[in-house]
């Protein structure tokens, strides 16, 4: 099967070895991956800002590069949610609205494609550990990609996932929300790191690049050593594709 | 004070911060419970509850009347206010024509929305809140802090205190003493009123009947001591029938305080009739608008009226919990507070509410009545950028355009759906990305990033890389 990979623009910039890991993951069971090199960004950016036109000029780019009938892998769930549902609020009632629908329903989260699409079946080869796991918003409210994710944690024999008191909260990345409002986005993350702190764990896992920035940044400031990990990354690494 | 200040002194507010940490996980784990004991199907019934105010709102005009024809029917005297100072007038005029110099007063947003309290004490007339919570915050000289719980900011030791210092009492810290400080306080107050204050929770059109909840019976107080009840009804109260009415209300306690029932639910059909024994000789209720029926014009924002005020978006907001309500300076805060009072007030005097929220959408996953506040807090920030739905919005013509924003949007843009400028710029991140640590106090954007958080890597190595069997295109 051929699928497009969208590596989206902060697995680019900063997670580039969770990329690698979520391509070796597709291939492993079964796909044939595309990489379209003039890929960029699903444009939530400017659309969480309320930049409504910026935001069409960009899903537009989108629509027009993955043109044939692939399905569109993310490693985000959030930015799957974008677009799988937000580019079809975005292009209501506009001459668009039809190609936007033909490309939103061949979005997947990754998550959800090695589950139900590829039938993953994990493996693991990996030491006994225990961790916790960060849902992000999106993920979960939007894409509802999260149990998909959990799911395929739980399959590794040796992983205890121990759950966060408060797994639904925000972790105060919010995008652009983080740079706006610094002060409340600190308070936040403070309060996410507390809860991972007191589940003795020895990984924080999160299947989207902004929240494990926004912790890892925040945790590593503060010299927790709870390692953060990217969800395809840690999967990949348990089921020995590195 | 500034309202970045605002936000920072609240931030730093230790106890503050403790106590609505408390009340918040408290009030989202009994309503957690409650659904999950109590509640077979509650989707459904969210569905049901946003279907019953979907339709009220589409035939609001009608519903006002009919609840009008009803309720004069009834004995209670039915007037209509515009604006803020409509309302508060028509309750001066009534406590001139009756010699009233003391109002008591049952829980009320909407006398909140029209700053009636002040508006009273500038006239001479005094108002005398009765719900616990207000006295705490009456007494400290505060507006609520939340719109279901007013003094949920305070902790029972600093209510000790608060009573020790403003009614001269013994300072206590156990409820039930705090309880029969506030009791003994609040009969001797009740004895001579002539004039009670309510708010409205349902109003039934096809009864001419107002509903009130309440946890504390001193609201009943208010509507039944004194010789004349006037409660103040926001015009998106109106129900049809009592079968709407229940179904709100099933939908309100738990999403409110995780309850399945209050404690009293007063419902008011009429003044006192010949031979009864207790009751008001006159019920006004006042129908205040207060630019709701602009939103109501509103294809798109006229949902915010369904809200029936269970304040379940702040109890479930993770900005809202750590500010509390005073920071947003309105009124309403919190998710709905974002979307109404810059509606309400004016989006040039309370937009920048619309910052407290970084979209994670819980408000809307939890809304009794599914109002999608989230999208709503997103498009009304489109609407400040003028890309909204071009619809009138209260005060949008006063607002300036934010231009570094916007050129920095553009420019986003552009890079974006570039696949040239995109490749540059991620080829720019790889080179100075790894060096750009020494500059980051000079970068705003990055120095608000780092002031909390380490420097992220930031490689960009993956444009660069040829993974075996992937192709490329």
């Amino acid at each position: 099967m051929k699928v497009y990979f969208f590596g989206t623009c902060l697995g680019n910039m900063a997670y580039s070895k969770a990329l690698v890991s979520s391509i070796k993951l597709l291939q492993h069971y079964g796909a044939q991956v595309i990489y379209k090199k003039d890929q960029s960004c699903c444009g939530q950016p400017s659309f969480n800002s309320g930049y409504y036109e910026e935001t069409r000029k960009v899903a537009l780019a989108n629509i027009n590069l993955f043109d044939q009938p692939y399905p569109i892998v993310i490693p985000s769930g959030s930015c799957a949610g974008m677009m799988i549902h937000d580019y079809l609020e975005l292009f209501k009632d506009t001459p668009h609205f039809e190609r936007v629908q033909e490309f939103s329903s061949r979005v997947y989260d990754l998550s959800d494609f090695l589950l139900n699409h590829l039938n993953a079946n994990l493996c693991d080869t990996g030491e006994k550990t225990t961790v916790t796991w960060h849902s992000n918003c999106h993920a979960l409210r939007v894409s509802k990609c999260v149990e998909a994710s959990k799911t395929l944690i739980r399959m590794l024999e040796n992983v205890n996932l121990v759950e966060l008191e408060r797994e639904e909260e925000c972790c105060g990345f919010g995008g652009t929300f983080s740079i706006k409002e610094p002060e409340i986005s600190k308070t936040m993350v403070e309060k996410k790191i507390q809860d991972i702190l007191s589940r003795n764990v020895e990984y924080i896992i999160s299947g989207d690049g902004g929240c494990l920035l926004n912790i890892s940044g925040a945790m590593k400031k503060m010299g927790c050593d709870v390692k953060p990990a990217h969800l395809y990354e840690f999967l990949a690494q348990r089921i020995g594709l590195e | 004070m500034e309202a970045r200040e605002l936000i920072t002194e609240k931030l730093n507010d230790s106890q503050l911060r403790k106590n609505l940490d408390f009340a918040m996980s408290l009030l989202q784990t009994n309503r957690k419970k409650l659904l999950k004991d109590r509640y077979g199907d509650w989707e459904a019934l969210r569905e049901e509850g946003r279907k019953v105010k979907q339709n009220t709102l589409s035939r609001l005009p009608e519903l006002l009347e009919r609840f009008e024809e009803n309720a004069k029917k009834n004995g209670i005297q039915v007037h209509w206010a515009s604006d803020a100072k409509d309302a508060n007038d028509i309750i001066y005029n009534l406590a001139k024509k009756n010699n009233v110099t003391k109002i008591l007063k049952g829980k009320s947003m909407a006398s909140e929305e029209i700053h009636f309290n002040a508006y009273l004490k500038k006239k001479g007339i005094q108002a005398i809140e009765t719900d616990l919570g207000e006295i705490i915050i009456q007494l400290i000289d505060e507006p609520p802090v939340h719109i279901v719980v007013p003094a949920i900011h305070k902790n029972r030791y600093e209510i000790g205190e608060i009573f020790e210092k403003h009614l001269k009492v013994e300072r206590f810290s156990e409820p039930k003493d705090l309880n029969a400080v506030a009791r003994t306080h609040l009969r001797k107050e009740f004895q001579e009123f002539k004039m009670g204050l309510s708010g409205v929770n349902f109003a039934i059109a096809n009864e001419g009947a107002i509903w009130l909840l309440e946890n504390e019976g001193n609201g009943r107080m208010s509507t039944t001591v004194p010789d004349i009840h006037i409660a103040i009804c926001g015009i998106e109260k109106i129900v049809e029938s009592f079968d709407d009415a229940v179904i709100l209300d099933t939908l309100l306690i738990p999403s409110a305080t995780g309850q399945s029932i209050t404690c009293y639910n007063n419902i008011i059909t009429s003044p006192r009739k010949d031979g009864d024994l207790d009751g008001p000789k006159e019920v006004h209720v006042i129908l205040l608008d207060h630019h709701r029926s602009d939103i109501l014009s509103h294809k798109h924002y006229s949902k915010a009226l369904s809200c029936i005020r269970c304040g379940t978006c702040m109890n479930h907001c993770p900005v809202y919990e750590k500010v509390g309500g005073h920071a947003y300076g309105a009124t309403y805060p919190g998710p709905i507070g974002e979307v109404i009072s810059p509606q309400i007030f004016g989006i040039d005097r309370y937009g920048y509410i619309l910052n407290l929220c970084s979209l994670c959408g819980r408000c809307s996953e939890v809304c009794p009545v599914k109002i999608p506040l989230a999208e709503m807090i997103r498009d009304l920030r489109s609407e400040k950028a003028g890309q909204g739905s071009g619809e009138e919005i209260l005060g949008i013509s006063r607002i300036k355009p934010k231009m570094a924003e916007k050129l920095g949007f553009k420019i986003f843009a552009f890079l974006a759906s570039t696949p040239w400028a995109w490749k540059s710029m991620l080829w720019g991140v790889k080179v100075f990305g790894p060096i750009g640590k020494p500059l980051a106090p000079l970068l705003p954007m990055i120095k608000q990033w780092t002031s909390c958080r380490a420097y992220p890597t930031l490689d960009a190595s993956f444009q660069s890389q040829k993974l075996e069997g992937v192709i490329y295109e």
